[in-house]
């Protein structure tokens, strides 16, 4: 026998506490996943969850003091909790209130490529009818300007938007000039596959701080595969593009996005190495999206969620492989879901919103001056389902977009907090409500959860992150470095 | 001994009214709506479940599922509790949360 007895022979068999609001879902057969309001989680077993949950938990127990911290309980030492979660539950949703803060432009429809996959139904490159007026772009740009937001994004969509450059210049100049009055911070992107690029285009970007995003699907065999054109010279093109782009904008001005086709799933390490080899800091890893010439020509169900969450996980362990030799190289998808993990923030991604991210996130004005809740919306509207197409910007006023049944119907009906399943899901604070997908696949805003690819690729994607930083060190580090980025 | 690989199309689980309320084992089989579809009755003070498989499976197989679905009628159970237990102090943070967003009117905060 010692000469002190333990601490516990001075403490009340069990700590009187109070529960504060949480969620949990198991992680595995044994282990839990807990979150906040604010969505900060915590591991425990099954029996530490009984126990808290019945109030028999000792504040000896080794997990009593990270519940505490986390707010999952609060006793006589704790009792700002509630103070707290509600302060790091306004940041999280601090973005609801600046409203919509990106503007997509669609300049065009028009494209020189011919991409299988193309989420946009493309026109061919001679049409002019297929391009939006002056006129058109003019109102539209009021209707973004009219936006509550601060910082205001507009992003030249196509086709290939670079087929009507014209306009994105006229765009651009009517911006800044209104925006002397108005103060707000300007953006511009323009998503362009770069084979058109030239340095007249790349000095008015310059001139005016636009950024370029492009598409890169991975090595030459494989890009030129999935990104047909006259010529074959895809990738060709688009990485002598790159190289010239950072020659006149700065290697920070330039980024690129890949979709994964089925020809990429056995590739993701070549992906990857294509991407390091053209000097980019990280990759986003994303599926292939269920719509326009996706769904015609029958690429979107060539691999289901369960493949592509294999590629995923491949990928993303790739990667942290990089990253133990030394290389600083990111996973943008991973990245976008740690930081609403492990900070109070909300990156603002909009198929992880929940109010979902159309309208709130962002708009689309459609060549032809319709008004689109998102990308994805227009991609359907292509297909003939106008569910969300919110009005048009010759005929509608700002308040008429906005309060449109087609907006305010999906985003009350799929909000995920009170939508069965994800009510009590712990992975409700990271994932999103995403109407628009659902619609396009089940027919309704909302779906079955437990019938949902969306739901199973992400509930999969959690669980795989959080396990990857709980068991190796490391990985938590590099992940906390991902999240704050 | 048994066969385990007679195929199965349909097995019962049955549950204590006293213990489980109707909504936690609704919620339970709303989860498992993929694998199985559920009919819920009352008999005296049990809740009856009969369960029938979207597809047969093995006698083994069903047996497994029917204990995962009773463990998760436990959760559904232990996360009414919990809801019931922190109501008032979710509500207290929410209405703090957006007490300056201009969503929530003075009467509502007052009330709370």
């Amino acid at each position: 026998m010692g000469l002190f007895q333990g601490i516990e022979q001075y403490q009340a068999p069990t700590a009187a506490y109070q529960l504060l609001p949480f969620r949990f879902t198991s992680l595995d057969q044994d282990q839990y996943v807990l979150t906040n309001l604010a969505g900060e989680y915590l591991i425990v077993d099954r029996r530490t969850l009984v126990e808290l949950l019945h109030h028999r938990l000792s504040s000896t127990d080794p997990a009593y003091c990270d519940l505490r911290a986390r707010h999952f309980l609060m006793d006589a030492s704790s009792s700002i909790g509630p103070a707290l979660l509600s302060l790091k539950l306004r940041t999280r949703y601090h973005r609801l209130a600046e409203f919509t803060g990106l503007h997509l432009f669609v300049v065009t429809l028009r494209c020189e490529h011919a991409c299988p996959y193309c989420q946009v139904s493309r026109q061919s490159e001679d049409t002019l009818r297929y391009d939006m007026s002056p006129e058109t772009a003019s109102v539209a740009l009021d209707l973004a300007l009219r936006s509550p937001s601060q910082y205001i994004k507009i992003e030249f969509q196509g086709g290939e938007p670079l087929l009507n450059f014209g306009l994105i210049q006229f765009l651009v100049q009517e911006a800044e000039a209104r925006n002397q009055r108005l103060g707000k911070n300007l953006a511009f992107v323009i998503a362009t596959n770069l084979a058109l690029i030239n340095d007249d285009i790349l000095r008015f970007c310059r001139d005016h701080s636009i950024l370029i995003s492009t598409s890169l699907d991975g090595p030459r065999d494989l890009h030129n595969a999935n990104r047909p054109r006259p010529g074959g010279d895809s990738y060709e093109r688009t990485i002598a593009g790159i190289a010239r782009a950072r020659q006149v904008l700065g290697s920070d001005r330039v980024s690129a996005l890949m979709t994964t086709t089925e020809a990429s799933l056995p590739r993701v390490r070549a992906i990857i190495d294509e991407y390091v080899t053209q000097g980019f800091t990280g990759i986003f890893l994303r599926p292939l999206s269920p719509y326009g010439f996706a769904i015609k020509t029958r690429s979107y169900r060539a691999y289901n969620a369960e493949r592509w969450l294999d590629f995923y996980k491949q990928g993303v362990d790739y990667v942290i492989e990089l990253n133990r030799r030394g290389m600083d190289f990111a996973e943008y998808y991973a990245s976008t879901i740690l930081k609403k993990m492990l900070t109070s923030e909300d990156p603002g991604y909009v198929d992880l919103m929940s109010p979902a991210g159309i309208g709130i996130g962002a708009l689309v004005y459609n060549y032809d001056g319709s008004v689109y809740a998102s990308d994805e919306s227009r991609m359907l509207a292509e297909m003939g389902q106008e569910q969300f197409k919110l009005g048009h910007v010759l005929t509608h006023r700002y308040e008429e977009i906005i309060s449109s049944p087609n907006l305010l119907d999906p985003l009350e009906e799929s909000f995920a907090y009170s939508a069965p399943m994800c009510h009590d899901c712990a992975f409700e604070p990271y994932c999103g409500a995403d109407p628009v997908l659902h619609y396009s696949l089940y027919g309704d805003y909302l779906g079955r959860k437990p019938e949902s690819e969306f739901c199973h690729r992400n509930m999969e994607t959690f669980r795989y992150l959080i396990r990857k930083m709980e068991s190796d060190p490391f990985v938590k580090q590099l992940f906390m470095k991902w999240a704050n980025r | 001994m048994k066969d385990l690989d007679k195929p199965t199309k349909s097995l019962a689980a049955t549950f204590d009214n006293k213990v489980f309320s109707v909504i936690a084992i609704k919620k339970a089989a709303y989860k498992y709506v993929r694998v199985f579809s559920a009919d819920i009755t009352m008999q005296g003070e049990q809740i009856n479940c009969q369960l029938t498989f979207s597809s047969p499976v093995s006698e083994e197989e069903g047996g497994r599922l029917v204990e995962d679905f009773k463990k998760e009628v436990l959760d559904q159970d232990l996360r009414e509790r919990l809801k019931g237990e922190t109501e008032a102090v979710r509500n207290v943070i929410l209405a703090h949360a957006f007490s300056k967003t201009g969503l929530i009117t003075d009467g509502s905060l007052s009330r709370d």
